[in-house]
């Protein structure tokens, strides 16, 4: 809208930025909605997670509202503060949540078009959960003692992997979708432009593989574990109590969250809502719950069914993931030279 | 050229030409932050100092061939003594690498513009930058000297190299650009990226560390100036200017972090004697000012989102991307597995910039130095400063930086209209701000209040007693030991058994066996007798008779 259309005819402007206000405040209201929903259901889907494994255990399992209630009691502990931390010991625990829930602000649930979606690239994606690592990492490092050190130089050797089967997921969706944003590669799909191919059947399970590691489920890691030897991400927190071991726990459960999110967005977009059309969004917010809840549901029967791996095999099973990401790529790649 | 001074020394007849261009300011302006820094923060006293800034800058504003050598020169022989100073052996090897790179620029730069030029600029000036196959000198010789030498000959030096590259490449020799230009120089950076990352993990001397992870930068820009190349040969304006915004905001940002990072290791190894990871430990309790600057330094290094290093990583994979989706199949398949290689060292860079934070400055002393260790001096600290400052606009900023080079990217891509980056970090910091903030109040407002100190757990060691105020330094994680499963995973594989570097190995190692071979050719003859020697004069009388005799009887 050039100056000139603003002073000469005023009521004119008013039909044309009403709606425009009214878009961008709905793609507001989307945006805190999805984010609310997500950090209030993240507790419940690692409830979900723990009954079902529980169940599928012989055991009656704890009710699905445990975590609230764990998180409740740690909030109300008095934190034991190791006398070897730092000054930046209370600093992790914050930095990993707010790069996670940052994260999870650029991941549409339920409606496309959020107030994020110009910066909702994947490599900022990616980059904001390697800060949320980093963070972590140094929580792990913070005091100085051995579990920590060594769960942080594993985290490490599985951050390798991952990060690179990422980034080659995200050229094979780039590739595939032509735009680089998880709202436009959604969109794209959504829409049907994208037929189904080899290579997307790939990219699932390299990114399901990436996913299983990023939120420290076996086969890499085991978050029920009580082994210290044995652990990776639990490893690294084994000296926070408290109100800041609440934060990471709550951070793990907001990162299953958004994993299982970013999935079901990417690829079972299907029937998710548009931001300026509001009667889209329930039925969109419906499908978004079948879809986190399925996967928390899911996630057991494939957590019981397998072992957790030896520490030095992970890489082996993280290799398949990248190899996996690198075929899909060439797979497009000689599609193009068949097709075109 | 823009603005032209003529000296009156230099070649007779001709003088020196002196000019600035887009180009040339900006790699001034790279220049201008470390060389105040350095001098604020010490060696502003040597006069070699002041003469190794003086070849760079004439390096950087020359314009015609002659000043180019001569200020690059200037800046080796400089540097060379710098090095001396530090430590002998690698200033030997430093010298022979230097003398390489002249010998390959002098005739490069007066040989018509082509094939032969470009091979013989890539050799001379990437060996100066730290290319490889040609790097294993500089995690050598950059360690050498005192911090400020390092962090000029890190962040400055290297640039200069890439700038003549840049230069010849991309305005001198435009018209005759070849694809396989810039195909070498993305296999150089790719190689450059992958050796240097992971060296960088495994190294356990902060300053080699350092200089391994400026091998994986100097990678990463010869990487988007190649991507650059290939695309302004293709016409593709658009993905040209994309790469060169990654590689030139990288030139620029690495500027920054990477002399911060050298000055506070001189500060460290002033402090504590040494710069071993395996002997710090616990800095961050008496440096805290250092400590903090560190901190945001390595988040320059690891290419943390919102810190300094991220943009220009955002831009470059997105320049890989754009290269991936175009061309023929193998040249697709080439860059994928270019992705693939920049993730693997992006994740390494992340890992060895935490390294450093959390070895050296987090965690427990493991000697008695490391605890007693004392705040640096201010000249440091305010040097320091200066490049932490001036690390935020290129963090929370980019997209105006970007804007302000464009008259460089028009220069390098005439017609080139880039692309509004896609990356907003401003509003994701205040997001994150705002994220940390409500968790803090959150916690504030629900949880306990109050705070009890006890001796740490330490997985079960407890409390350590009274004449091991630290507890035992072998029960946390070394340097070596933070990274052990990455060395087992990778290192094994792409350093071998050993964990040598394949530029020594298949770079050095034979040049040193050639050295070995003609020495002691040389001093068989040095140690022939008379008669040997009157038997070979001879001899070779005898043959050059026979062959005079052949050539006219036949």
């Amino acid at each position: 809208m050039s100056l000139g259309t603003i002073s000469i005819s005023g009521p004119f402007l008013m039909d044309q930025a009403i709606p425009g206000v009214i878009l961008e405040l709905q793609r507001l209201i989307v945006s805190v909605l999805n984010a609310a929903i997500l950090f209030a259901v993240a507790p419940l889907l690692m409830g979900v997670v723990g009954r079902t494994r529980a169940r599928l255990l012989g055991r009656p399992g704890p009710v699905f509202w445990q975590p609230y209630r764990d998180l409740q009691k740690l909030l109300r502990k008095t934190p034991v503060l190791p006398d070897t931390a730092t000054d930046y010991y209370h600093i992790w625990p914050y930095a990993a949540f707010a790069a996670t829930a940052t994260a999870a602000l650029l991941v549409p649930g339920f409606a496309l078009g959020m107030a994020t979606e110009k910066i909702s690239d994947l490599i900022t994606f990616i980059g904001l959960l390697a800060l949320a690592r980093a963070a972590t990492m140094l929580a792990g490092l913070e005091t100085g003692f051995g579990f920590g050190g060594a769960g942080a130089g594993r985290d490490a050797l599985f951050s390798l992997f991952t990060e690179a089967a990422m980034l080659l997921l995200v050229l094979t969706f780039v590739l595939v979708a032509h735009q680089p944003s998880i709202d436009g590669i959604a969109a794209e799909f959504r829409d049907g432009r994208i037929g189904v191919s080899v290579s997307l059947g790939f990219a699932l399970a390299a990114i399901l593989a990436v996913a299983l590691t990023e939120t420290g489920r076996i086969p890499a890691d085991n978050p029920a574990g009580h082994l210290e030897l044995g652990m990776v991400h639990e490893a690294m927190l084994l000296e926070y109590s408290g109100k800041y071991l609440a934060i990471f726990h709550y951070t793990a459960m907001l990162r299953l969250a958004l994993w299982f999110t970013l999935v079901g967005t990417i690829f079972c977009p299907f029937g998710m809502g548009t931001a300026a059309d509001f009667f889209s969004w329930p039925l969109g917010m419906i499908l978004w719950f079948a879809k986190i809840f399925a996967a928390a549901v899911a996630l057991p029967f494939f957590e019981v069914s397998t072992a957790k791996m030896r520490v030095f095999r992970v890489p082996e099973f993280l290799g398949v993931a990248l190899l996996l990401g690198l075929l899909s790529g060439v797979f497009l790649f000689v599609a193009a030279r068949l097709g075109g | 050229m823009n603005h032209e001074l003529t000296l009156p020394i230099g070649l007779p007849g001709q003088g020196m030409h002196l000019g600035v261009d887009p180009l040339s300011c900006l790699f001034l302006a790279i220049l201008a932050p470390q060389i105040l820094a350095v001098a604020v923060g010490e060696d502003r006293e040597s006069v070699l100092f002041w003469v190794f800034v003086l070849g760079m800058v004439l390096a950087v504003v020359a314009a015609d061939a002659f000043s180019l050598v001569f200020g690059f020169e200037l800046m080796s022989a400089a540097s060379w003594v710098l090095v001396l100073r530090g430590d002998r052996k690698p200033a030997t090897l430093y010298a022979g690498i230097a003398m390489f790179s002249g010998a390959c620029l002098v005739p490069a730069l007066f040989l018509p513009a082509g094939g032969v030029a470009f091979g013989l600029i890539l050799l001379g000036a990437g060996a100066k930058a730290g290319l490889a196959p040609l790097h294993a000198w500089l995690p050598r010789a950059h360690p050498a000297p005192p911090a400020g030498i390092s962090a000029l000959m890190s962040g400055g030096m290297v640039k200069v190299a890439l700038y003549v590259i840049i230069r010849y490449g991309f305005v001198v020799m435009a018209p005759d650009v070849k694809p396989w230009w810039g195909i070498a120089l993305i296999f150089a950076g790719g190689a450059s990226v992958l050796i240097g990352s992971l060296r960088a993990v495994l190294e356990t001397e902060l300053k080699v560390v350092l200089a391994c992870s400026t091998v994986e930068h100097v990678g990463l820009i010869a990487t988007g100036l190649g991507i650059g190349l290939l695309a302004k040969g293709f016409g593709d304006n658009a993905l040209a200017a994309t790469a060169l915004q990654g590689a030139l905001l990288l030139a620029v940002a690495h500027g920054l972090f990477k002399p911060l990072l050298f000055l506070g290791a001189g500060a460290v190894k002033h402090a504590t004697g040494t710069n071993s990871l395996d002997w710090l430990g616990g800095l961050i309790r008496g440096m805290p000012h250092l400590g903090g600057l560190m901190i945001l330094g390595c988040a320059g290094m690891a290419a943390l989102p919102l810190g300094p290093g991220f943009a220009p990583e955002f831009l470059l994979l997105h320049a890989v991307f754009g290269a991936a989706g175009t061309g023929g199949i193998l040249g697709r398949i080439g860059f994928e597995a270019l992705l693939a290689v920049l993730g693997l060292s992006a994740a390494m860079a992340l890992v060895s910039g935490l390294r450093i934070v959390g070895i050296g400055f987090l965690g427990r002393p493991r000697t008695l130095r490391a605890a007693a260790a004392e705040e640096a001096g201010w000249p440091v600290l305010a040097g320091m400063a200066l490049l932490a400052v001036l690390c935020v606009p290129v963090a929370l900023l980019p997209g105006l930086l970007l804007a302000a080079m464009q008259p460089v990217f028009a220069e390098l891509v005439p017609g080139a209209a880039p692309q509004p980056l896609a990356y907003a970090p401003f509003p994701l910091a205040l997001l994150l701000a705002g994220f940390a903030a409500g968790a803090w109040w959150f916690v504030k407002i629900f949880g306990a209040r109050g705070e009890r100190e006890v001796p740490a757990w330490q997985g079960g060691f407890g409390k350590p007693p009274p004449w091991l105020p630290f507890g035992n330094p072998m029960t946390q994680a070394t340097g070596t030991g933070f990274s052990e499963p990455i060395a087992r995973a990778f290192g094994y594989t792409i350093l071998g058994a050993k964990h040598l570097d394949p530029g020594e190995v298949y770079v050095l190692a034979p040049l040193a066996r050639l050295h070995q071979v003609l020495t002691r050719a040389a001093e068989r003859v040095r140690r022939a007798t008379i008669r040997q020697r009157l038997a070979f004069v001879f001899g070779a009388l005898v043959m050059f008779l026979l062959a005079l005799g052949l050539a006219q009887g036949g």
